[in-house]
């Protein structure tokens, strides 16, 4: 308890002792600030010029890929699926 | 002076209505000494002489609504920075906030307040909300109920209707704040949960927007937020063609370093062009924003290597998280697509000249290697050649997303009628092209692209 840095409280009305207050109320005063999970941001400014879009400066490439034929060889399934498809291999 | 009336003046003067918006901002630096300038008794003669001698206030009407809202809005500030600092009264700062925006609609209707003020609308609107979810916490902390976001939704939709019942010339006329206030009441009815509610503001909206400048004339960010509102409503409404319309649009707009908000745009976008396009974000894309990686990565591979098993533990292994962003049941269905790509291995396995008649019996076997899904139980043990045990990780549940996506599945053997069953849903769904010859037991495909889309 000696760690808090609080001085007992002087029995003053807040309304009046703003200056003594001050340090207990920054901290304690809540901020009208919401940390939402998923709710979307207020953006930072109301509008911004087309160069400060992602389709005019794209950083990583295409969104979606294109094939499906990339897929790991490598993978335990697949090397599996091909050896049991091989035991019964097309008549 | 205080600072807050000097922002004041040069605002008016200046018709800066960001500024004079700023006032009314939760996060207004001044509010504290405002606050502590004066006293109840005191505050309405000091803002008459602080605000007195502008030309803007010639007209008394506009004067007065000034005088209201201000001495409304530092009565909030009064319980906001004065009263005991560990227990504000949100109940009585939502008091307050009515008051203010009470005070703010009369400054429109009566007061002549020009439309260049609406950031005075739009922050006093954000800041009933967010004091109506404050005290609503509050509340509930306190084991009671409370309802006033509800209750600041119906206040917000006094706004709404200012700014598209106003009849001034477009140039000057509210109607430029719809956008803004309809986004916020997007979010207010987000967090009720209430998302029909949501759905009703795009039922009304149509009628108003006749006389209305078009969507692209509106500032970026009111457009983007409501895109990504649309799209949101309609990927929950199941209409995933109109989802992805809006999604895009909002993503192709959206200011690039809000990375949060894209963040949130591609939530709903990658299950939707899962869905309709039948793809997959890149593992560029998804390496930009670590959260959506986590969030997908597990199922996509899966996706793509089309152990259906593997899926079934990818989807449990999220399922909380995707319950939480209403994604889970958008996931669920892609399951069709890790099958297609499943029976596609099996085709692409094939000697080069049998790739158009295959028999049943090789998806059956593909089927019984992909663990046919948690679907059935079927499960008779598949011990053909011994090593059917001691791979059968796949079936867990708790796995990290890499194991998830590494497990072998436990082999199950697959009624043949279930498969053909499967084959033709596939056909019926355009994922395949051909016919199956019962009499063979055979799947026929067709010559050119018996997979849509996915360059065999």
């Amino acid at each position: 308890m000696s760690s808090s840095s609080k001085p007992s409280k002087t029995a003053t009305d807040p309304k009046d002792s703003a200056a003594t207050d001050k340090s207990n109320k920054d901290t304690q005063k809540q901020t009208l600030s919401l940390e939402e999970d998923d709710e979307f941001e207020d953006f930072p400014v109301e509008d911004w010029g087309d160069g400060e879009t992602e389709t005019q400066n794209p950083p990583g490439g295409k969104l979606w890929e294109e094939s499906w034929d990339d897929d790991d060889t490598t993978e335990d399934f697949s090397t599996q699926l091909r050896e049991e498809l091989k035991k019964n291999p097309t008549k | 002076m205080t600072t807050l009336y000097k922002t004041f003046r040069r605002a008016l003067t200046t018709k800066d209505g960001a500024l004079l918006g700023s006032i009314f901002s939760p996060e207004n630096p001044d509010r504290r000494a405002f606050a502590f300038s004066t006293n109840h008794e005191r505050i309405r003669v000091d803002v008459e002489f602080e605000i007195s001698g502008l030309t803007h206030l010639r007209d008394e009407n506009t004067r007065s609504a000034w005088i209201e809202t201000l001495v409304s809005y530092w009565k909030i500030a009064y319980i906001l920075e004065r009263d005991d600092g560990a227990d504000v009264s949100w109940v009585k700062a939502y008091e307050g906030q009515k008051d203010l925006l009470l005070a703010m609609v009369r400054g429109y209707t009566k007061g002549n307040w020009p439309h260049w003020t609406l950031p005075v609308m739009y922050q006093i609107c954000l800041s009933l909300r967010t004091v109506a979810i404050l005290s609503d916490d509050q509340a509930r902390r306190l084991g009671k109920t409370s309802e006033h976001l509800e209750d600041a939704a119906r206040y917000i939709n006094k706004a709404f209707t200012l700014c598209i019942s106003d009849r001034a010339p477009i140039e000057e006329s509210r109607k430029w704040g719809t956008y803004y206030i309809v986004n916020l009441m997007f979010k207010t009815y987000f967090k009720l949960n209430s998302v029909g509610l949501a759905k009703n503001i795009l039922r009304v909206l149509p009628a108003s927007l006749a006389d209305m400048p078009p969507l692209e004339a509106f500032p970026k960010s009111h457009i983007v937020t409501f895109k990504y509102y649309c799209g949101v409503v309609s990927f929950l409404e199941e209409d995933y063609g109109n989802a992805e319309t809006h999604l895009t649009y909002a993503l192709n707009l959206c200011k690039a370093d809000s990375i949060r908000n894209k963040e949130l745009i591609l939530t709903y976008l990658i299950p939707t062009t899962m869905l309709t396009k039948h793809k997959l974000p890149t593992p560029e894309l998804l390496s930009r924003f670590p959260r959506l990686a986590t969030l997908f990565n597990p199922i996509c591979k899966t996706i793509k290597s089309g152990n259906l098993q593997a899926f079934d533990a990818a989807l449990r292994h999220g399922e909380e998280e995707f319950v939480k962003r209403r994604i889970y049941l958008t996931l669920e269905r892609t399951k069709d697509i890790a099958m297609r790509n499943l029976f596609r291995k099996v085709v692409l396995y094939q000697n080069e000249e049998n790739r158009t008649k295959i028999p049943v019996r090789q998806f059956q076997i593909a089927m019984g290697c992909a663990g046919r899904g948690a679907g059935g139980v079927v499960g008779v043990g598949y011990a053909e050649n011994g090593d059917g045990g001691e791979n059968g990780g796949g079936g867990m549940v708790e796995a990290d997303g890499d194991t998830v996506m590494r497990s072998i599945p436990e082999r199950m053997e697959v009624e043949i009628e279930e498969v053909e069953c499967l084959l033709a849903n596939m056909i019926y769904k355009g994922l395949m092209k051909g016919y199956i010859s019962r009499e063979r037991q055979t799947l026929v495909l067709s010559g050119k692209e018996p997979f849509p889309g996915t360059v065999v």
